[in-house]
């Protein structure tokens, strides 16, 4: 990195400072209107009363509350980690492929998002039902006596989190992948590499700030999703978003759920900074 | 495509209405049939924004949080007692509503209104059972019939934590909106023991849930069952004995509306029996309209989950501050098991 | 590159047909399905174009849906200008607070949509915004600038540095070396970004419902509402729709593209 002209001068902070002030007017000022709710009271039909409380954090830190945090982290993890396993190769295989191709395989990835996640998932359960398409498949190739019950389990929610968020996975990494010189891989090749080697060594580190940036786009927003996961776990399992989102509706406490959304972002924030400075080592 | 058109709208955003005179109905999604609505404008030549929400609570916090500018909203009964008890709510003038006394008696000075100062029944409905009889052969008349061990995982039940809360006291012979921390205590190891035998919890299409055969009973919506009997009549809907949960759905006026008189006009027009009757083809809700109900075919006024047969009905009143612990209570329950 | 497809490249070209399956299992049924003469799509009862038909003359819908195109494309533009600028700028020059800025960067992508649209809601209403299509548009590119970002970021990581140094030891000028160097290098992201902002506007629904007026309603608020009432055929029909032409229209770029680079 050339040495003298990297600090900021004037041009650059007069350059950066429109997203800075959007940031200003749309994110700092909502998330500190709601950080003030955080700490207030509330009223009958839920509105924020001005007057200070601590209770609404003190709520938070409930056994209830922190085990539905820790379940949603968790069903997030998975799906991550399953969106990684399936999306990685297909994005490679995608960021490899002839020019002309790329970018309809791309196309061809997002498409289907382009329609409504509740038609989507209303057709993952036409297929999922206890008489849908799958089981009707299997049982007419003999391969199962009776209906298996595939829906409304925690294995339908992680599929339709995993479908929801596999081409978050693959766009990272493809645009990564993308720009992976060839001649890279070559030379480990002509050096006597297999590809088993090949991976760990050349082509995760290289592609990891993709594959960083997936994780990031996976995992977090994950967290917070409800809505698909209500719809194919039968709505039994409450996860954050769901309490979240209560608060504002039929518990009708702003401020809890002002407080419970300041203790996600809070959470957020802390592991954010900590993972930017633990970027590990590119070669 | 529409950019002139959207720099037009942008610096439109602020002036004021066109010539034209606006109506803005901020209403139940699949409530007001189109139908209706272009049959207004075209007698009025006042224009109908229709938007749309799925839940009370959420109409009332985006009315809460700011200014929708909207002159029809669409509360049911405790959330209009809500918004009428936070101030919200403009008084409606009777001399524009001469319609009003299509309205069968039994809907009128209902309990969170009853000088019928601020809102208007527009369409009622029931919470009650609806049971797949083809697979269920046994007699269930009650919520204690559904929630037995014999159909565990083969139930469904709305997704709203106060109404499977009423239908716990229900169970335990309390009233529904006795609502305090003692009676919530008491039901709290009923409904801890039915929520293991609940497959799914939907408040939107619980319908889907049954149709699809994954679930052969539950306690839902008429207007899901109803929708189900004109299906199959093998779906048979039912008002549970203990006690079933009455909703109706009203017309109301926000306060600082932009165009109150369209507004008397749309509610006044809304109580004419045929357009009363236009709203029942579409949706088969339980017309509170007497005068509308005369001209409803046989069929329509057969299905029980639309009409059901007399049976023990309360409706729901505001809660307030208790809303909170009520969603404690449950969330608590459905994450432990 | 190897001069044969090996067995891996074979088998990385089947998983990607396995994942496309995977990815358009859904569809697939939603297809068959929008040509389903039944109303309540449990059992076939013949095919009809009448849900085509009927989506073509609601009204509603159809603005809806022009609608939804509208604030994806306003949207996606917004995100992408803001977005590759602000990554660019924070990854070539080091910014006083740099962290800070990236954190909160990164909040929207993290805050739950109910939070989200509340609070912009309150923020509107406290500086007197009428709701429309610009505070919809506001919330949308909010929310899809973390993404755009992230992509671009991604790219740049891995880039040399010597290219930015070339171009200006060659006498261009930082912006020159910006427009012409650095972004057709960042192109790939900048797609994928792009591609991941316009997917997340077109499928938005809870911060558009509080930040949104009726004469900005957006194709999935109306769908969220009729998908209550009975797995609408219509529905189908339109998503097909959807998917029908965006495959079409991708074709014709195809024709029209320019020669790989």
């Amino acid at each position: 990195m050339s040495g003298e002209s990297n600090r900021a001068g004037p041009c650059a902070w007069l350059l950066l400072a429109p997203l800075l002030a959007w940031l200003a007017a749309f994110v700092v000022a909502p998330t500190a209107i709601l950080v003030v709710y955080a700490f207030c009271q509330h009223d009958e039909l839920g509105r924020v009363v001005y007057q200070f409380t601590f209770d609404n954090f003190a709520r938070a830190a409930d056994r209830v509350y922190l085990v539905i945090f820790a379940r949603s982290i968790g069903y997030a993890a998975l799906t991550t980690a399953l969106c990684l396993a399936a999306g990685f190769p297909a994005a490679w295989h995608i960021a490899r492929a002839p020019a002309d191709r790329r970018r309809h395989l791309l196309l061809l990835v997002m498409i289907p998002f382009w329609t409504s996640f509740l038609i989507r998932t209303y057709a993952w359960m036409t297929i999922l039902k206890q008489d849908g398409l799958l089981n009707g498949l299997l049982r007419a190739a003999g391969l199962i006596p009776a209906p298996l019950e595939l829906l409304y389990t925690p294995g339908a929610v992680t599929l339709g989190l995993v479908y929801t968020y596999l081409p978050f996975m693959i766009l990272p990494i493809y645009a990564s992948a993308e720009k992976l010189d060839g001649a890279l891989l070559e030379a480990a090749q002509d050096l006597g590499a297999g590809p088993w080697r090949i991976f760990p060594t050349v082509v995760f580190p290289l592609a990891w700030p993709g594959i960083a940036a997936g994780l990031l786009l996976v995992f977090v927003p994950a967290i917070g999703m409800f809505a698909v996961t209500d719809l194919m776990g039968g709505g039994r399992i409450p996860l954050i978003g769901n309490v979240i989102q209560n608060q504002f509706t039929q518990a009708r406490d702003w401020p809890f759920g002002a407080a419970l959304g300041v203790v996600f972002l809070a959470l957020f924030a802390a592991a954010f900074a900590v993972l930017r400075r633990a970027r590990p080592a590119v070669p | 495509m529409r950019l002139p058109a959207l720099a037009a709208l942008l610096l439109a955003a602020a002036a004021p209405a066109a010539a034209r005179d606006q109506l803005n109905l901020f209403a139940w999604s699949e409530y007001v049939p189109q139908k209706v609505i272009d049959g207004f404008t075209a007698e009025t030549g006042t224009e109908v924004n229709y938007e749309t929400f799925s839940s009370n609570e959420e109409m009332i916090s985006k009315l809460v949080a700011g200014h929708g500018d909207y002159d029809l909203v669409q509360p049911s009964d405790y959330a209009a007692e809500a918004l009428i008890k936070a101030g919200l709510l403009a008084p409606l003038d009777p001399a524009q509503l001469r319609n009003r006394d299509n309205l069968d008696p039994a809907f009128r000075h209902l309990p969170h209104d009853p000088a019928e100062r601020y809102t208007v029944p527009y369409m009622a409905g029931t919470v009650g059972l609806c049971i797949n009889t083809a697979v269920v052969t046994a007699p269930v008349t009650g919520y204690a019939d559904v929630f037995q061990p014999r159909f565990a995982g083969r139930i469904v039940v709305l997704n709203d934590n106060r109404e499977i809360v009423s239908w716990a006291l229900a169970t335990l012979g309390l009233p529904p909106n006795q609502i305090t921390p003692q009676t919530l205590a008491q039901v709290r190891p009923v409904i801890a023991r039915w929520v293991k035998l609940v497959k799914v919890f939907d408040s939107d299409s619980p319908k889907t849930a049954l149709l699809n055969g994954d679930v052969d009973l539950g306690v839902v919506w008429s207007g899901e069952a109803a929708i189900l009997w004109k299906q199959d009549h093998k779906y048979r809907y039912v008002l549970p004995r203990e006690g079933a949960h009455q909703y109706i759905d009203c017309l109301a006026i926000p306060v600082g509306a932009p165009h109150p008189a369209a507004a008397h006009r749309f509610i006044d027009y809304l109580l004419r029996p045929e357009v009363s009757k236009l709203i029942s083809d579409e949706f088969p809700y339980t017309n509170p309209n007497a005068a509308a109900r005369k001209l409803l075919s046989p069929e329509q006024l057969s299905n029980p989950a639309s009409y059901p047969p007399a049976g023990k009905l309360e409706t729901f009143r505001d809660i307030g501050r208790l809303a909170s612990a009520v969603d404690q209570l449950m969330t608590d329950i459905k994450s432990g098991q | 590159m190897p001069a044969r497809p090996t067995l891996l490249d074979r088998g990385l070209g089947l998983w990607t047909g396995a994942v496309l399956v995977f990815l358009y299992a859904p569809i697939a049924v939603l297809v068959a399905y929008s040509f389903n003469a039944s109303r309540l799509n449990i059992v076939w009862e013949g095919f009809t174009f009448r849900w085509y038909e009927a989506v073509w003359q609601n009204r509603p819908l159809v603005r809806a849906t022009e609608n939804s195109l509208l604030v994806a494309g306003g949207s996606t533009v917004l995100a992408v200008v803001l977005g590759t600028g602000g990554a660019w700028l924070l990854h070539r020059y080091r910014f006083r607070g740099a962290t800070a800025i990236a954190t909160l960067l990164a909040v929207p992508m993290v805050m739950p949509e109910i939070l989200m649209g509340i609070s912009l809601l309150v923020f509107f209403t406290l500086v007197r915004l009428p709701l429309g299509f610009a505070t919809v548009i506001i919330g949308h590119v909010t929310f899809c600038i973390p993404f755009v970002l992230s992509a671009i970021q991604a790219r740049l990581e891995g880039m040399d540095p010597a290219l930015e140094e070339a171009a200006l030891d060659l006498g261009a000028t930082p912006l020159r070396a910006f427009l012409l160097v650095i972004l057709p290098y960042l192109a790939p992201a900048i797609a994928a970004g792009a591609l991941m902002a316009a997917t997340l506007s077109l499928d938005e629904l809870i911060v558009t419902f509080f930040t949104t007026s009726s004469a900005s309603t957006t194709l999935p608020l109306r769908i969220f509402g009729m998908a209550k009432i009975g797995l609408n055929p219509m529905l189908n029909a339109l998503s097909a729709a959807f998917v029908a032409t965006a495959a079409l229209f991708q074709l014709l770029i195809g024709r029209f593209r320019r020669p790989a680079a």
